[in-house]
Parts: C-alpha cells; structure tokens; sequence
C-alpha cells in the first residue's frame, strides 16, 4: 500500500477523533484503525502513537500481542476454524479450498483457535461475522465478496 | 429428566431480547429493584447464601469473592463480566449472550452496586460482533430505564483482539488498561488489586446471570435445583459426535450420560454412533472413557474421583473411531501458541510437549512427561501453564490403567 506518510497520519487522527487520549484506549483505538486498514503497519503504529501520546514501543507490543491484529497487508483476513470439534467436521478441506480460492481474490485465509460454535462446526469468522455450518460453496462466496447466504 | 430452563428463558417468551418488555418478563426489573433497596451486605450476604459458585471455570465461591471487594480498602472500585470465552468446546456464554443478555448484564449491575463500583467493563472476545451488538443493545434499554449510567453505574464494552490467555483474569485487567494482555502474578489478586490496582470484581457471564436471577426470585428458590454442595443449574456445550449439538441447561447433579442420550438434549452419538470419549472441561479438561461417564453426575465431588471437573462446562464428545493423540497434538500445539510466554516452564513446557507428541513418544516416556507436567504445574504463574498437561496426564493414566490391569 502506498499511502502517503502525512495523509494516513492525518486519516489515523481523523478514525481516533473521538477516542480520549488515554492508554485504556489503546485497545479500542487499534481497532479502529485496524478495521479501516485490514492490518497495522509501522506507519500506523507510528501513528497512533502519536494521535494518543503513547510510546511506539508501547502501541507496537500490544498490537502485536494480539492474533487478530497480525496481517501482513491490507487482504482483509477471513478465519477458519481449525480447532478440534470443528476437524471434526471437515475444517481441513474447507482451508485447502479457501486457500485455492483466495489467492487472487485479496482476501486471506487464516487458521483460528476454537471460534466458540462448535455445536455449528465448521466455524468461519470473516471480520465481521460469524458462519455457521460453513460450505465451500459459502465460503467461495464470501471470498468472491457476493453477499453471504 | 427433561431439561431446565432457568438461565435461558423458557420457549414461550417471545419479548426480543434487548426490550424492556423481556426485562420485565424475566423479573430482572424486579431483581434491579429488590437490590437497589437493600444494602451491599445483605446483597452480598444473599449471594454468599445462595452458594452460588463461578461459572467461568475454577467454580470459586461468588459470594466469598464480593465479600472480599467490598471489605478491600479503595475509593474506586470496578466490576467487570468476562465473556472472553476463547476456551475450546466452550460456547454457553454466547449462546446466553444471544437468547437472554440482559440477565448477564443486571447481574452486572447488582454487583457494581454491591461493591461499590460506579464503572463496570464488558470484555468480550474480538470474533463475538453479534454478542458485542446485543450486548450494546442491552446496556442502552438500561441505560433507558435510568439502571445504568454516570450517578449509578456506567458500563463500557471492551473488543479483545484474539488472545485465549486474555481470558484469566489479571491478563484481562492489563488489557482493559491498554497492555498487553500478560497475567500478573497473584497474589495480590484483584480483589484487592484489580484495575489500577483498584479492587476489582470479576465474574464470568453465567455467574452474573445467575445472580440477576437469584434476585429475581430469592435463595429458596435458587436452591430449588442443583446440590446442597452446588445449587442451581449449569449450561455445558454439547460439541462433537453428537446428534443434537448446542447449549443445554441441567441441574448440579445430573447425570452426564444422560446429557448424551436424552432426546431432548444429545440425542445420541453420532459418528460411528459408538462412545470413545468424552473431553470435559475445556482443553485443560479430563478425557472421560464410556464407563467413566456413566458413573458420573455434574458435581465436582462426583468428577474428582476421576481427577475431572467440569471447568467451562465444555462437553466434547467423540466417537469410538476419534485418535486421541490426534486430539491431544492439536491441544498442545493450541497451549504452545497461546502461551505468553511469561514463564520459561510454561513457555519451553508447552513446545516440549508439543514435540512429544509429534514425535509418537507419549506412550514410551511418560515418566518423562510426568516430570515436565509436574514442574509446568509447580513454577507457572497462572492456570494456562498449571493446568496444559492436565488433559494429556489424563490419557497417561487411562494407559496405565490399562497396562496394569492386562499385567493382572
Ligand atoms: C488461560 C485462562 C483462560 C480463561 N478464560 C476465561 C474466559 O474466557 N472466561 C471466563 O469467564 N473465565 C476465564 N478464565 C477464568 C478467569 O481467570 C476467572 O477465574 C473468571 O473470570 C472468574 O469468574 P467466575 O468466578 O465467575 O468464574 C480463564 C482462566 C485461565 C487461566
Ligand atoms: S503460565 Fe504460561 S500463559 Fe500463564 S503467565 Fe506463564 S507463560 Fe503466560
Ligand atoms: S472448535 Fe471450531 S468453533 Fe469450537
């Protein structure tokens, strides 16, 4: 992504406006930012940093702290549950699929822990919600970015 | 025995969820009012009657844990509900969260007020956006009906971002405050030291709803089902070889195989439709063999004797044709990724046990798995580390068992 340094820095105090300059808000404050980018490069790190006044070590230790911050670039991630109840229902292939099928999509498909709906195995978490009983025929859906059934 | 509904509202209420009309429906309105009129002792002294015990896992007494906050000395106070819920097999929280949020979250409030805490947080995991919107929705009909708020109490939701260690406790608090989400040694615990070093009470999702329903009604009827040891009743998620996975609500003291049979609940084995085992607790619980279960009721004195406990009130259940090595290698590569890595016993602890099992060598050097469970369970700080190998030592056992009767 090549945004230019001021204008995201900018964009980042503009998506943190009304977040109050405290480091309780740090958490919040990496979602937004996060939401609008689909990861958190250095430059936004820096960013934020700068927007709340906190260390850039500090913002970087906590956002890289967290799984769901951890994407290398802006291919919005969907997850997978490959946990034990949902293997048991066939998360393995539904990965092998996505996979295939994200490659030239801009999405990522990534592996996730138990996503609490195992009694919906298999489970996929797309950034926003969560699919129950998910197929490859929702999950190529969802990748192709048509509306999810 | 058919189910209960209590925690989860009975099927002829058709109020939506987050209304005042359900807040009424559910006499939370009443459990709101009942405890506004009374002082923080008699609250706390009716919670610590009702033997109502934590849901979120180490089932400690709830009514010890408030008296403790509220004798702590400390001008500000915080109550917070945990609905983490990241533990494997574990989904109660949510399933409560969609039918029924205003019960967690009265409950919230009941203990805000009782310990004097005039800011309360909501965490909840980052991957729950519809439990996260319900939830918003429930704290504004209270908001509305003048419960919540800046002279009463204030509730803020909190995003986690995808870290399972961030459900304990001391690590939630850290993440609350803007850190990273590394539990802190205890003691002191939060309690006394909490957020900010404030005291802080935290209880888990199913505990707060039921103590909005102990104050709807009060401990007589609470005590109406369940134990005398553990009274009332418990969610267990129902996951795996089964014909009707979901959440379902049984008294303390139900019989486990018949959360597998009954119609109305598990329905049956699915699969080959043959038990192997059964996974309670969560991914530090205890492997059930067919036997086991059938010996067992939903009581912590009952699951001792098989070094069992029902934990999160996960209840996975698997068929005779599941590998539980398989099993277990994905629970141990689960613990070595998730470990914080704080704690050099815990942090190496989980990688070794990893390669162990990666390497088939569970059944030739369990001496040594043994030791290393031992020194994880000794000098880790909190209970990810003490308790990764309690599913695996679990096995070890059976095996040996197994080897000494053959022996015979
Ligand atoms: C690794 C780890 C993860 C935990 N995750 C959760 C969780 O997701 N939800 C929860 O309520 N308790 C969780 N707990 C237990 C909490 O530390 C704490 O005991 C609980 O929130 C207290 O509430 P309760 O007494 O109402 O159960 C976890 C504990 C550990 C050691
Ligand atoms: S026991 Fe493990 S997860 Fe817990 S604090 Fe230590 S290293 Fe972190
Ligand atoms: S194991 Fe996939 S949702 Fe729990």
């Amino acid at each position: 992504m090549d945004l230019d340094k001021a204008a995201l820095s900018r964009r980042v105090q503009e998506l943190l406006s009304d977040i109050p300059r405290e480091r309780q808000q740090l958490l919040p404050a990496l979602w937004r930012v996060f939401e609008e980018y689909w990861h958190l490069s250095p430059e936004m790190i820096d960013a934020i940093a700068q927007t709340l006044d906190i260390p850039y070590a500090d913002v970087y230790g906590v956002a890289s702290f967290y799984a769901l911050f951890a994407n290398p670039d802006n291919k919005k991630p969907i997850y997978i549950c490959t946990d034990v109840m949902c293997a048991l229902y066939g998360s393995e292939d539904l990965l092998k699929a996505g996979e295939d099928l994200a490659n030239d999509a801009g999405v990522r498909v990534k592996e996730a822990p138990c996503l609490g709906h195992c009694d919906g195995a298999p489970a996929l978490f797309d950034g926003r919600q969560t699919i129950r009983h998910a197929s490859p025929k929702v999950l190529a859906q969802i990748i192709r970015g048509e509306t999810d059934a | 025995m058919p189910e209960i509904r209590r925690l989860l509202p009975t099927l002829d209420i058709a109020s939506a969820p987050t209304s005042l009309e359900r807040l009424r429906e559910r006499g939370f309105e009443r459990a709101l009012q009942r405890s506004a009129a009374m002082t923080s002792q008699a609250i706390v002294a009716e919670v610590q009657a009702s033997g109502i015990k934590g849901r979120g896992g180490a089932a400690f007494p709830t009514g010890a844990k408030w008296a403790a906050v509220l004798a702590a000395s400390g001008e500000v106070r915080y109550a917070v509900m945990n609905a983490d819920e990241s533990e494997l097999g574990t989904f109660k929280d949510r399933a409560l969260l969609e039918q029924d949020p205003l019960g967690a979250m009265v409950g919230l409030v009941i203990a805000a007020r009782a310990v004097g805490a005039k800011r309360a947080y909501c965490y909840v995991r980052g991957e729950y956006r519809e439990v996260e919107a319900q939830m918003g929705a429930a704290i504004q009909t209270l908001r509305q009906a003048g419960w919540v708020g800046a002279d009463t109490v204030d509730i803020e939701i909190r995003r986690g971002a995808g870290a399972y260690i961030a459900g304990e406790e001391t690590a939630l608090l850290n993440s609350i405050e803007g850190k990273r989400a590394e539990p802190r040694v205890k003691p002191p615990f939060p309690t006394t030291q909490g957020l900010w070093r404030s005291p802080t009470l935290i209880q888990n999702v199913e505990t707060l709803a039921n103590v909005a329903l102990l104050f709807a009604h009060d401990v007589d009827w609470f005590r109406t089902y369940g134990t005398p040891d553990t009274p009332g009743t418990k969610l267990i998620g129902l996951s795996g070889h089964i014909e009707h996975p979901g959440v379902y609500e049984v008294p303390f003291g139900y019989p486990l195989m018949q959360l597998i049979t009954e119609t109305e609940m598990g329905h049956g084995v699915s699969g080959s439709g043959h038990l192997g085992a059964v996974l309670l607790g969560g991914a530090a619980g205890t492997f059930l063999a067919p036997d086991e279960i059938r010996d067992s009721v939903l009581d912590y004195g009952s699951l001792a004797k098989y070094g069992a406990s029902i934990g999160s009130g996960a209840f996975m259940v698997f068929d005779d044709t599941v590998d539980l090595t398989w099993v277990l290698t994905k629970l141990a590569r689960f613990f070595a990724d998730e470990s914080c890595g704080q704690c050099v016993p815990c942090r190496v602890g989980t990688r070794r046990i990893l390669e162990f099992l990666q390497r088939g060598e569970l059944e030739r050097r369990p001496e040594d798995l043994r030791d290393l469970a031992q020194a994880m369970k000794d000098a880790s700080i909190c209970g990810l580390g003490q308790t990764a190998p309690v599913a695996l030592l679990s096995i070890l056992d059976r095996l040996e068992r197994r080897t000494n009767e053959t022996r015979r």
